[in-house]
Formats: C-alpha cells, sequence, structure tokens
C-alpha cells in the first residue's frame, strides 16, 4: 500500500503543484504575467521532474499547457500560441533532464549504499580473519589498526592509532624501523615489501612473540603501508616441540650409542686393568721370595706400565666418540642464529614471563659454524635458563655478542635464575651429570663437545647479582677467510 | 701336584701373558693358549691341573669350550674369568660346570685361592679315579665263580646261604672268599664292601 503511494506520489505532487500555479494566477491579476503566461507551469515542471522524474514533469507541462490553453481560449491569438510553441519543447526538456538528475541522484545513492555495504563486509572480514593488518603512514605512524591487532599486540586500535609502528617491535628492529623507512622512500629497493618474513614483535606488556609479516603498499599521494602479520607462536610451538623430540631422540640414540659403548670400553678397560693388576702382584710375589729375580720384575712393572698408557688410549677413544658427528660449517648470521633459537625456545607456558635483552654487535655477525650444532647448543643453553628462572621473581634473559681478543666472538647468556651451585658448577660439562629431576645430563656435555669441534670454548659462571652466565666463543667468518 | 698344569685361555695377549707371569710368580706351572680352539688342538694327555679361561673370544667362547670338554668326558676343572661380568653369564658359566666366576681384574689372592682349590679338588678327583681304576683291574682279575661268590658276600648273604644257591659245599665256598679278599687286597669285609661299592660309583 504504502509502495504504490510512493510510486503515484510524483504525479500527486505534479496535480499539486498545477493546483498551487492556478491558485496563483486565481489570486493574481492576469496583466502581471501576461507577457510570459508559461512561466508559473515552467517553475512547477521544474520542480516536479527534478523531484519526481520525467514522467510527473511531463504530465505537470501536459496540465500546464491544457490549463492556459482553455483558460485563454477566447484571446488565443499568435502570441498565446507562440509562448505555447515555446512551452512545450522547454518543459520536455526540463521534465527530462528532471528525469536524468533523479536518475543519477539515485545512482549516486545506491553507489554509496553498495560502497558503505562492501566496506561493512570488508571489515567484518578483517575483524574475523586471525592476521592482523596495521596500516601505516610513510613516517611509520600506524593509520589503522585491526582487532586481530588489538588481540594480538594487546594495544586498543584506539591507543594504537597514531603511535609509530616500532612500538609493535623488539630491539633492533624497534631504534631501526624509521631508518627501514627512510631507507625505501629514498631508495625503493624492496626488503620486505611483497615478501613474508619472520619477524618478532612485541606486545604492550614487553613480551616478544615470533610472527610472520607480510607488507604491501598503496600509493596515491602518499605512501601507505599495509602489514598482514600472522602470530607465529602456535606454529612455532609445534615447531619447537617437534625438534625437540627430535632433539631427544637424537639425544636418546647418542644415549644409548654411549651405554653401548660404555658396556664394551668396561670390557675392553679391563683388559688391561686386569694386566697390570697380574703384573704388580706377580711382581710383589717375586720380590718376596727369597731370592727375588730382579729382571723379570722389571721386566713385568714395564709391562704393566704400557698397559696403563693402553688403557688411556681406550679412554681417548671413547673421548673421539663422544665428540664425534658431522659438522657442516658454513658462514652465518649469528643475530640469525640467536633470533630463530629465541623464538623457537621462547614459546610454552614455561617462558612466557621471560624477557629477553639483545645486545648484538652488528660488526660481528658472520661467524663460521654448523648451523643445526649451534642452534642446539643455544637452545640448551636458553631452555636451561629459562629453566633456572622458572620460580624466581625476575625472569631476563640477556643475550649479548663481541668480540674477544682472539678474533673470536663470544657469544653469552645470562640469566636471573637460580645460578649454579658449588659441587654442580665443577662438573657441569661432564656427561650424565644433571640437577634436572628428568634430566640425562648429556645437554651441556654435547654442547661442550659441538663447541670444542667448532674451534671454540664453553664456559659458565656466576652473575654478582645472582643468577648464572653461559660464555661460548665461535671462529669469526672473516677471520677465517683471510687466513 | 708337581704334575698339575694350569691353562690359561685368554685371546688378549697382555691379559694371558700377566696371569702366567703371576701365577708363575706364585709357584705354579702354567700353559698359555691364545684361543679355545688352540686349547683343543693342542689338547694336554692329563687330566692333571685346571683351566682359566675368558668368555669372550673369536672362534670358541668360554662357555662352548666348557661344553666340548664336559662331552669329552674332560674332567679338570674351569675357572671363568671375565671383563664383562653379569649376572645371567655368571649363572650360564656355573651351569655350564665353572668352579668359579671371576670379573677382571681381580686380586692375586682371589685367582691364587681358587686356581690352589680348583687343584686341590682335581687332585682328590683323581686320586678317586686312579683308585677306581686299580680297583677295576682287581675285580678283572677274578674269576666268574669269584664274582659270584663277591656278589653275594657283598649283598650280606651268610656263607651257607651262598653254597646252597650256587650248588657247592660251604667249605668250597670259604676258599672262593678267601681268594677273592686276597685278589682285592682287602682286610675285611667291610672294606671289600666299600672297595667294590668305589668301583661301581660313577665319577
Amino acid at each position: 500500500m504504502c509502495r504504490e503511494f510512493r510510486r503515484y506520489l510524483p504525479y500527486l505532487v505534479a496535480f499539486g503543484a498545477m493546483g498551487v500555479v492556478m491558485a496563483i494566477r486565481a489570486a493574481i491579476p492576469d496583466s502581471y504575467y501576461h507577457n510570459s503566461p508559461f512561466l508559473l507551469g515552467l517553475g512547477a515542471v521544474v520542480l516536479t521532474s527534478i523531484y519526481g522524474g520525467a514522467l510527473p514533469g511531463l504530465l505537470c507541462a501536459a496540465l500546464a499547457l491544457v490549463i492556459e490553453v482553455f483558460r485563454w481560449a477566447p484571446a488565443f491569438g499568435p502570441e498565446e500560441l507562440f509562448n505555447g510553441a515555446l512551452f512545450c519543447p522547454l518543459a520536455i526538456a526540463i521534465a527530462c533532464g528532471g528525469g536524468w538528475l533523479r536518475r543519477s541522484r539515485a545512482r549516486g545513492t545506491a553507489a554509496v549504499e553498495h560502497l558503505r555495504e562492501r566496506e561493512a563486509h570488508l571489515q567484518s572480514i578483517l575483524d574475523t580473519v586471525p592476521d592482523a593488518m596495521v596500516v601505516i603512514d610513510e613516517r611509520g605512524v600506524i593509520q589503522s589498526f585491526s582487532k586481530a591487532a588489538e588481540r594480538m599486540f594487546l594495544w586498543t586500535a584506539g591507543e594504537a592509532i597514531g603511535r609509530n609502528v616500532s612500538t609493535l617491535m623488539p630491539s633492533p628492529d624497534r631504534e631501526a624501523h624509521n631508518s627501514y623507512l627512510a631507507r625505501y622512500l629514498e631508495t625503493g629497493e624492496h626488503r620486505i615489501i611483497g615478501k613474508g618474513r619472520e619477524v618478532l614483535g612485541r606486545r604492550k606488556d614487553g613480551s616478544i612473540f615470533p610472527m610472520e609479516l607480510h607488507v604491501g603498499e598503496t600509493r596515491s599521494h602518499r605512501y601507505y603501508f599495509t602489514g598482514i602479520i600472522r602470530d607465529l607462536t602456535a606454529r612455532n610451538e609445534a615447531e619447537a616441540r617437534l625438534r625437540e623430540l627430535q632433539s631427544e631422540l637424537t639425544h636418546v640414540a647418542r644415549f644409548s650409542a654411549m651405554g653401548e659403548m660404555a658396556s664394551t670400553l668396561a670390557h675392553e678397560l679391563n683388559q688391561p686393568l686386569s694386566a697390570i693388576a697380574n703384573y704388580l702382584k706377580g711382581g710383589i710375589l717375586l720380590l718376596r721370595s727369597n731370592e727375588p729375580d730382579l729382571p723379570k720384575t722389571i721386566d713385568a712393572i714395564d709391562k704393566a706400565a704400557d698397559q696403563a698408557l693402553r688403557a688411556g688410549q681406550i679412554i681417548h677413544r671413547l673421548r673421539e666418540f663422544v665428540g664425534r658427528g658431522e659438522i657442516d660449517k658454513r658462514i652465518e648470521s649469528l643475530s640469525q642464529l640467536i633470533d630463530e633459537a629465541i623464538a623457537l625456545t621462547l614459546v610454552g607456558p614455561k617462558s612466557a614471563g621471560v624477557r629477553i635483552q639483545r645486545d648484538l654487535d652488528p660488526a660481528f655477525d658472520a661467524v663460521f659454524a654448523d648451523r643445526v650444532q649451534i642452534q642446539q647448543v643455544m637452545l640448551n643453553l636458553i631452555r636451561n635458563s629459562v629453566d633456572a628462572m622458572e620460580h624466581t621473581p625476575r625472569q631476563e634473559l640477556a643475550v649479548s655478542t663481541r668480540l674477544t681478543d682472539d678474533d673470536f666472538v663470544l657469544i653469552s647468556f645470562t640469566d636471573t635464575g637460580t645460578g649454579l651451585r658449588q659441587e654442580v658448577s665443577a662438573r657441569l660439562f661432564q656427561p650424565f651429570i644433571t640437577t634436572k629431576p628428568h634430566g640425562m645430563g648429556v645437554g651441556l656435555s654435547i654442547s661442550r663437545e659441538i663447541i670444542k669441534g667448532h674451534g671454540g670454548r664453553i664456559w659458565a659462571e656466576n652473575n654478582p647479582a645472582g643468577g648464572a652466565t653461559f660464555h661460548f666463543t665461535l671462529p669469526l667468518a672473516t677471520e677465517l677467510e683471510h687466513a | 701336584m708337581p704334575d698339575a698344569v694350569i691353562h690359561v685361555i685368554d685371546d688378549d695377549d697382555a691379559v694371558r701373558d700377566s696371569l702366567a707371569f703371576l701365577l708363575l710368580a706364585a709357584g705354579m706351572v702354567v700353559r698359555t693358549h691364545p684361543s679355545a680352539l688352540a686349547f683343543l688342538d693342542n689338547l694336554p694327555q692329563s687330566d692333571a691341573g685346571c683351566i682359566v679361561t675368558d668368555i669372550r673370544m673369536p672362534g670358541m667362547t668360554g662357555l662352548e669350550l666348557m661344553e666340548r670338554l664336559h662331552a669329552m668326558d674332560n674332567v679338570m676343572p674351569v675357572v671363568v674369568i671375565t671383563g664383562h661380568a653379569d649376572v645371567p653369564l655368571a649363572l650360564q658359566a656355573m651351569k655350564a660346570g665353572a668352579v668359579d666366576f671371576i670379573e677382571k681384574p681381580f686380586g692375586d689372592a682371589v685367582i691364587l685361592d681358587t686356581l690352589r682349590n680348583a687343584l686341590r679338588e682335581n687332585g682328590k678327583h683323581r686320586d678317586r679315579e686312579a683308585e677306581r681304576n686299580i680297583l677295576a683291574e682287581r675285580l678283572a682279575s677274578l674269576s666268574p665263580r669269584e664274582l659270584q661268590v663277591l656278589e653275594r658276600l657283598v649283598a650280606g648273604q651268610p656263607n651257607k646261604a651262598i653254597a646252597h644257591e650256587l650248588g657247592i659245599s660251604p667249605r668250597t665256598v670259604e676258599v672262593y672268599r678267601a681268594n677273592v679278599m686276597n685278589k682285592m687286597r682287602a682286610n675285611s669285609l667291610s672294606e671289600l664292601v666299600r672297595m667294590t661299592m668305589t668301583a661301581h660309583s660313577d665319577a
């Protein structure tokens, strides 16, 4: 009913407009406008066609024509004919123009409506996807911050918008991000745009998490950069678990191989040991006899000494066995090794409260190392630190690198944990020494063998302020190249 | 026991040589063999002495050697020495007939005491064996009739019953009995009984 009414409303308006025109004409003497009798009618046509479109406008024009013709029929002369002839095309043009205006206005409204709909749709998508979206301008100032970004970084959109995006990054990206932007704007060189990269993000509470970042750019009169961010914590957790299992498996395999080796070695060691005992005991028997046979005794003691050396060689073989393993050394970026190791270990509930401080010397970043083995060492050290800090109020792990006097890079992991007990620290790197309830005591001994295999050293000390620091050294890749 | 020889079997030159040295220093007679097979190839004529053997050896293990010796009725006691001692292995060795199971490295007192005991056992065993051989010889010298009389004497039958059973006079039984006592060099009936039992006993 209502729709029917709305459909015919423009026509009613046409009649109404003509009614108003007639009323005005009735109220005002003809002489006032006898030069332009169609002026009022034209006005009505303009209004009606703008409001109602072409057809109501034409209706209005027809009504005006009919009224003029019939009302002034007695005085119908050439002047009226001319006015009427002029009115008709004018009124048609106005009606058509009004109709076009109305249609384009309707189109405009529909386009705006459509746009609004799409935007709402897009927003709902952006709000639902787990990936966060952050838009920044060319100065790095956050322009838009999605719901997922709020959840991921713990900032609300209101807090985040207007801040520099570096707030969302840990060091060293935090300090360097503005220079990254400046470099891009200057050189146009793509470092991250168009490629996904794994980087570290920093939440409002200071905790750090691994994330995958894709950046796209928009260029109109200004640059805008859109970052799509995926939280890799869960994925890395799975990866870390997998890696943990693998390393455990390697440990177990090595452990059982060592057990077998130990058993074989026990047998092998018993041979020279029993020979030594026999020679010496026999020698004593000879010396105690009434007429000691000195040459024979000396010979026996000499043989006993040889057997002692043989025992030493067997032990040496054990050392070689433990230190064995394929080493695939390449030039690696130390900071990358460290970041990956941190990202791999800083997952899981235990490490949730641990704050990481990185103090890496970019000048000495290239080391000559086996990536897997060195990361194994770092994983061991970080995991030990996290374990040691499980119940301490302050949970901070500082990683630093610096050059030593002998052209090695010194990597140090300093924690605020419980530190090393006196009786443990002496035997820290020996196999099968552990302070953990379920530890096997192979982590640090294998770490030591790995670092030794790289030509470096590993040691530990207690910090004056509490906690422990583990250091190890690796050869600088540049020095090796020169050598 | 001047003729008792200790046979040392070990594939490890140092262990073999050093043990031989210790035993020599303790006044024992020693022969060394680098493997169980070498020992079997060069098997001593006499059972006098004992064997000290390692378990883990190439070719033939100490346990296999004991089985072979047992099958050959060799009575030399075997002492097992090993650098790889565990309970199942020790049990296996004792079941196979080892007189002792000694873990390397060992003190001189342990090995020497064990070997002296083994030699003593071996000596006693060989004495019994020798007596049985002598008695068997004496038994073999008896005539069929004398053997029949001996059997019944040992069974505790009086002369009359024996005479009745064999269909001869008691007087003749007495003659046979005197011959048996004489040939067996028995001083009394009870000694005769013991001798017969010894001769019929197993090792």
